[in-house]
């Protein structure tokens, strides 16, 4: 052979291979998609490990991965997840497995393997954030395999509603398994892969279908590839004009919920000007929360007057600061402030530009009652940190997936004070310190309950924070998904029981 | 030029360390505490102090860093605080995605960039000199968070040709490294033109044409190659700024790099992952210009001799 003709046959074998590659490559994504829900998330699950996940993502893929004992129903009370419970004394719960559980490595679940999670979450060693709330567990031991008793070392009659940590086998936690990325649990979805830290791979255990958990940080490329195809569900973190747009497209289905996550207006009770009462009361007639929840969020938020919505077994009737300006300018006006001589406060938030667009929102509205506001943005380690120190006179926050009433001493107990709680507003007031206790140490839930309705009221007089939203739990999805359902906590169970119908994996079909 | 490699070795070994000191020092004096950010605020003092010093918080910091060069002459990067990966394998998970749209933004920054350049030099103070000026300032102007969603609007929703953004095949990475690579060409392409124009007015040039050689001969083989120098020169900085800055285009197109990695480590404070990321962007960034300041010695020995 020549060398020009050898030359010829190199460069021909050099094209076909590059045309192979390409061709390859490019009917990977519809080749890969049959039988995959693909599920647009805007932050990665940090870690599988139940023991150690604190973000909202590695919580809600937790779920579907890990079985627990214990569920909340639509009150937010305690219900059995995988097992029931007795009270035998008031330091003395008994759990019963009231169904037959496999791991994904093939071992039944056992009063075993409660036992050696809730060691591990105990185990100081392990660092566990969990530890905190159910620390005062004093032993634990197994009846049977069905049967395991927890002895406590204080009365707690919520004590079921902190058994929501996944179980794991007791034989993979003896040998140290990398739960973190290598989950083992019994819940409906078991480990795929995990490619890199944006892209997770789950398979349902019912059917074998496929489920492509996929980080797409920009709202406006989540909407894009959700249009385009190349996602078929998307849920939360959406600007209001996304919505907007999205429920006009065809093909693309809308479901929304009511959701529990609790916007707040947070106060340093501390400081000189917004320690002041008559303050804090013009600032929340001054608001108006249904204008900013229909034009800012794009009616996608159900107005707050405390932490709990009407529904919660502890939802209050509470007094209500509805917008009223004139009254807010008549307290400042009384405080000898007007329009030429305005009072001036600073507001701490994120860098996240939804949550400065509210910032702007609140600073104009504040503006019509002689407030000017300076609004100083920050990132969210320094945002954070300087909550934490008191550093703030005013801030707003997001408290997600509170049930349980355990928050009222961590957020306003005096002795709460960051970094052992989160009374960041630095409120004392014995009568909430008081409230606190009482409702603690009463068994009964009903008056149990009174009792923090009790302590709502005095909250709501003393305005340490101004309630302003709960935001809706709202999903987009491609007509080609099925029976999926968006919860209260915006978690991600709807894929239990999503379904997708065949033949539609093709992508880049949205015609208008 | 053994002395002169040694010393530009020496001075680059001198920058790393530098680089890594000033991290260390600047990652800890930012607020936030990584301990709070991986317990939450309900996690008791105790807890707190023995999670501190299981990862070695609570010894001072002369200690940490002398314990962390330790690690790193022996390659070891640790693991990430949060998702305890080890932080090798977080960057090896990141670093192919980011070479793979580097070279891509490069290729496309090439094949725009020369024509252009070449072309506007040609015919310099004529509409096709105009109109490719034109092009350079738009494309450096555009920045990429909108030039990203734009070319996904028109290529991948109107048109349908490229996905929308993630890695999954060649298809994918053809949107991102447009983004990357219009900008790129267009800073490229007026450095040259400038770089020709310089070169087309000398004696030798002139020579050539007078020996009647035609125009595609006298640019590839004679002019070009003389105005390289300072656009060799861009080119390697743009390599580094390529690895390191192409954060708005990873988080627009979701692609899974390092620039997005070291944000986010940033985000959670997760000092090992941040340390290790600068460590790799800045070694990169003294190697490139270690190998230019070589190469350039070894081309032009006038280098050498003022050093």
């Amino acid at each position: 052979m020549t060398p020009d003709r050898l030359k010829k046959w190199i460069f021909v074998l050099f094209i076909s291979t590059l045309a192979m590659g390409l061709s390859a490559c490019n009917n990977r994504s519809s080749d890969s998609s049959h039988a995959i829900i693909r599920f647009g998330i805007s932050s990665a699950p940090v870690t599988l490990d139940p023991l150690q996940a604190t973000d909202a993502t590695s919580a809600r893929i937790n779920r579907l991965i890990y079985e627990t004992l214990v569920e909340f129903g639509e009150d937010d009370l305690p219900v059995p997840g995988i097992a029931s419970w007795q009270q035998l004394s008031q330091r003395h719960y008994r759990f019963k497995l009231i169904k037959t559980s496999w791991f994904h490595h093939g071992k039944k679940l056992t009063a075993n393997d409660v036992k050696a999670t809730y060691e591990a979450v105990l185990d100081k060693k392990n660092a566990s954030p969990q530890r905190n709330i159910i620390a005062h567990i004093q032993r634990i031991e197994v009846i049977d395999d069905n049967t395991i008793d927890f002895f406590l070392s204080r009365n707690d009659p919520l004590f079921p509603a902190f058994l929501t940590i996944g179980i794991m086998p007791v034989d993979q936690l003896a040998k140290h398994h990398p739960f973190n990325n290598q989950p083992v649990g019994s819940g409906p979805f078991k480990f795929s892969r995990w490619p890199f830290d944006g892209q997770l791979f789950l398979q349902r255990v019912s059917d074998g279908l496929t489920v492509e958990f996929l980080q797409v940080k920009d709202p406006t490329v989540r909407v894009l590839k959700l249009l385009r195809g190349e996602l078929d569900i998307i849920q939360n973190n959406l600007p209001p004009e996304h919505i907007a747009y999205l429920k006009q497209q065809k093909g693309i289905g809308f479901i929304s919920r009511p959701g529990s996550n609790y916007i707040y207006l947070g106060f340093n009770l501390q400081d000189p000007l917004t320690g002041d009462l008559q303050i804090r009361k013009a600032i929340a007639y001054a608001l108006d929360k249904d204008k900013i929840i229909q034009y800012a969020l794009g009616n996608a938020a159900q107005s707050a007057r405390g932490f709990f919505p009407s529904r919660h077994w502890l939802g209050a009737d509470l007094k209500a600061y509805d917008y009223n300006p004139d009254r807010a300018r008549q307290i400042m006006q009384l405080l000898g402030y007007s329009e030429h001589h305005p009072l001036q406060l600073s507001y701490k938030t994120s860098s996240d530009p939804f949550r400065i667009r509210i910032a702007t929102i609140i600073q104009s509205q504040l503006k019509k009652v002689y407030i000017d506001v300076d609004i100083r943005s920050y990132d969210w380690g320094t945002f954070y940190g300087d909550i934490k120190k008191g550093k703030f006179q005013l801030y707003s926050l997001t408290w997600v997936g509170i049930r349980t009433p355990d928050i009222f001493r961590y957020v306003f107990h005096s002795h709460s004070l960051p970094p052992g709680g989160a009374n960041r507003g630095r409120l004392k007031d014995t009568l909430v310190d008081q409230l606190i206790a009482q409702a603690e140490q009463e068994m009964d839930l009903k008056k149990q309950a009174q009792l923090y309705r009790q302590l709502q009221k005095r909250l709501n007089k003393l305005l340490p924070y101004i309630s302003l939203w709960y935001e809706d739990n709202i999903a987009f999805y491609r007509d080609t998904i099925k029976d999926y359902r968006v919860s209260v906590d915006g978690n991600y169970d709807g894929l239990i029981t999503a379904q997708k119908l065949k033949g539609s994996n093709k992508q880049g079909s949205n015609k208008k | 030029m053994l002395s002169y490699i040694v010393s530009r070795l020496f001075s680059a070994f001198i920058v790393i360390f530098g680089v890594v000191f000033i991290v260390f020092m600047l990652i800890h004096m930012v607020p936030g505490d990584p301990v709070e950010v991986m317990l939450g605020e309900s996690a008791s003092v105790v807890d707190r102090e023995m999670l501190r010093h299981a990862l070695g918080l609570d010894l001072s910091l002369p200690q940490q860093f002398i314990n962390y060069l330790n690690k790193l002459v022996h390659f070891d990067l640790g693991q990430s605080l949060h998702s305890k990966k080890a932080i090798s394998e977080l960057l090896s998970e990141r670093i192919v995605p980011t070479l793979e749209l580097s070279i891509a933004a490069l290729l496309v920054a090439f094949l725009i960039a020369f024509p252009l350049g070449i072309m506007a030099a040609l015919k310099k103070g004529k509409a096709a000199d105009t109109a490719a000026m034109v092009f350079s300032l738009t494309g450096i102007s555009i920045p990429n968070f909108l030039m990203g969603p734009l070319l996904i609007l028109v290529f991948a929703i109107m048109l349908g040709w490229f996905p929308v953004s993630g890695r999954d095949g060649l298809s994918s990475l053809v949107l991102p490294a447009l983004t990357l690579g219009t900008a790129l060409a267009a800073i490229l392409s007026r450095m040259i033109r400038a770089s020709l124009l310089e070169v087309l007015n000398e004696d030798y040039i002139r020579t050539a044409r007078a020996k009647g050689l035609g125009t595609i001969r006298v640019i590839g083989l004679h002019a070009l190659k003389n105005a390289m120098l300072p656009v060799i020169t861009l080119i390697g900085l743009q390599i580094g700024a390529l690895l390191a800055g192409a954060v708005i285009t990873e988080m627009v197109f979701s692609w899974p790099g390092l620039g997005q990695l070291t944000i986010e480590s940033i985000q959670k404070r997760d000092y090992p992952v941040v340390q290790a990321c600068i460590l790799l962007i800045s070694t990169t960034y003294v190697v490139i210009n270690t190998l230019t300041d070589i190469v350039y010695g070894m081309l032009d020995p006038r280098i050498r001799i003022s050093q």
